[in-house]
């Protein structure tokens, strides 16, 4: 995608529900300076600025290309969590619940990216701003994203337009939702707090993923490493 | 268990369930009952009330039975209210289409914990299934409202299958069942009479 509009957040930022969720992940000023960040956009985020009515009309390759995107965040965030040692140093139960949600999330990817074939796009660079790091950020973040991608899943299931895709989100959604109660067991929580999971559209999802920043505009360096560590 | 043990067990598990989604698989879905309709929503959910009724009657009938302590009569106490609140929706959606209630017996499946573990399984994969099953033969709306309750529902299998040491999330892609072959099993259980 070449000459492509650099948005605002706010120029999607319809409304403010989802800025509680970021609040809960970096605090309150970070979501407030994320509001007017400026973050390069692509066909998908003009789609997502357009007025409802217009967005009805996302096609399933657009809601696939997010779902990749979504996916390779989620399996880099466990590849980068078991890298960096912290999966290793956690008891043997919450390590076995790491690895699978891990070896699942790339599975997820190799899935999509099938799909999309040509489509699919390169793998964007990631930077978990030591969220990976401790055990406690980390399992806190996953909760929150594995209850983010029941959202995401339970919003755009109904509106993919090929019929076996939305067979298939079905069978996504459901392990997803098991990952999610895994994750809320694992650290005291109830598994099922509401009797019906709220979908959220793709606009909220991908408000809430640009304001953690996880998705880098290019490759973090460190000193250990020359090269920035990815998978997917 | 050494860490080794772990994390071989846990990539061998996840490497199976990866293999189980191939994506042929994963985009051949159940053949599709037809063109979806209002008619066959209407038949679609008269055939999930069926199962959110056997998991309410399941639920409450452990609570009576006073057979569950410590994390499972937790896990009864939560679910039971979530499984009256879905029977609930469907009935309001079919209104006056809704059919008559099944003849269910749950009193050996809640006599004790472990029975009541094994059963808990059983239903709440059979009904998970169920969803994933019939998800696509739904109109757009009711595809709406089949997502947000088996989302609840895959919670509820993956919660009760951690409390009773199993995997909770076994396969990377939930595979879906007919109508006909969860039916069978609630029947061949004695669940469903």
């Amino acid at each position: 995608m070449t000459g492509e509009p650099t948005l605002r957040l706010q120029d999607v930022d319809r409304d403010e529900a989802l800025l509680e969720a970021v609040a809960e992940l970096h605090g309150d000023t970070r979501a407030d300076f994320l509001r007017t960040a400026v973050i390069g956009s692509g066909v998908l985020l003009a789609a997502l600025a357009a007025p409802p009515a217009a967005s009805a009309a996302v096609s399933d390759t657009q809601i696939l290309t997010f779902g990749l995107r979504f996916e390779r965040l989620q399996a880099s965030f466990y590849t980068e969590a078991d890298r960096v040692g912290t999966v290793g140093k956690m008891d043997p139960r919450k390590q076995r619940w790491a690895e699978v949600l891990g070896e699942h999330e790339r599975a997820h990817v190799r899935i999509i990216k099938k799909i999309l074939g040509r489509k699919a796009g390169k793998r964007p660079f990631f930077d978990f701003h030591g969220v990976t790091e401790s055990e406690d950020s980390f399992t806190r973040t996953t909760v929150a994203m594995e209850d983010l991608t029941v959202a995401l899943l339970a919003g755009v299931t109904p509106r993919v337009h090929d019929r076996r895709l939305t067979a298939a989100l079905f069978g996504l959604l459901t392990t997803e939702a098991r990952h999610a109660a895994w994750a809320r067991n694992i650290v005291n929580s109830t598994p099922a707090v509401r009797s019906f999971d709220e979908p959220r559209s793709l606009s909220d999802v991908s408000r809430t993923v640009a304001h953690t920043h996880f998705i880098a505009a290019a490759p973090k360096m460190t000193r250990k490493r020359r090269k920035p560590g990815f998978t997917g | 268990m050494t860490r080794a043990t772990t994390r071989g067990q846990a990539l061998r598990a996840a490497a199976a369930g990866g293999a189980a989604v191939g994506v042929a698989a994963w985009l051949r879905p159940q053949p599709s009952a037809g063109k979806e309709s209002a008619a066959q929503d209407v038949k679609i959910f008269n055939f999930l009330l069926v199962l959110e009724l056997a998991q309410a009657a399941f639920y409450d009938a452990a609570l009576r039975g006073g057979a569950l302590q410590g994390d499972l009569l937790t896990y009864a106490r939560v679910v039971a209210p979530q499984e009256h609140d879905h029977v609930r929706f469907i009935r309001e959606k079919l209104g006056a289409q809704a059919g008559p209630p099944p003849k269910l017996d749950f009193r050996q499946a809640t006599s004790d914990p472990k029975r009541f573990s094994a059963a808990a399984i059983d239903l709440e994969e059979a009904t998970a299934a169920a969803y994933i099953g019939q998800g696509a033969n739904l109109t757009r709306d009711a595809v709406g409202d089949a997502a947000r309750i088996v989302a609840v529902e895959a919670r509820h299998a993956a919660w009760i299958r951690d409390l009773a040491g199993e995997d909770p999330a076994p396969r990377a892609a939930d595979p879906p069942r007919t109508a006909d072959d969860v039916l069978a099993e609630l029947r061949q259980k004695g669940y469903l009479r």
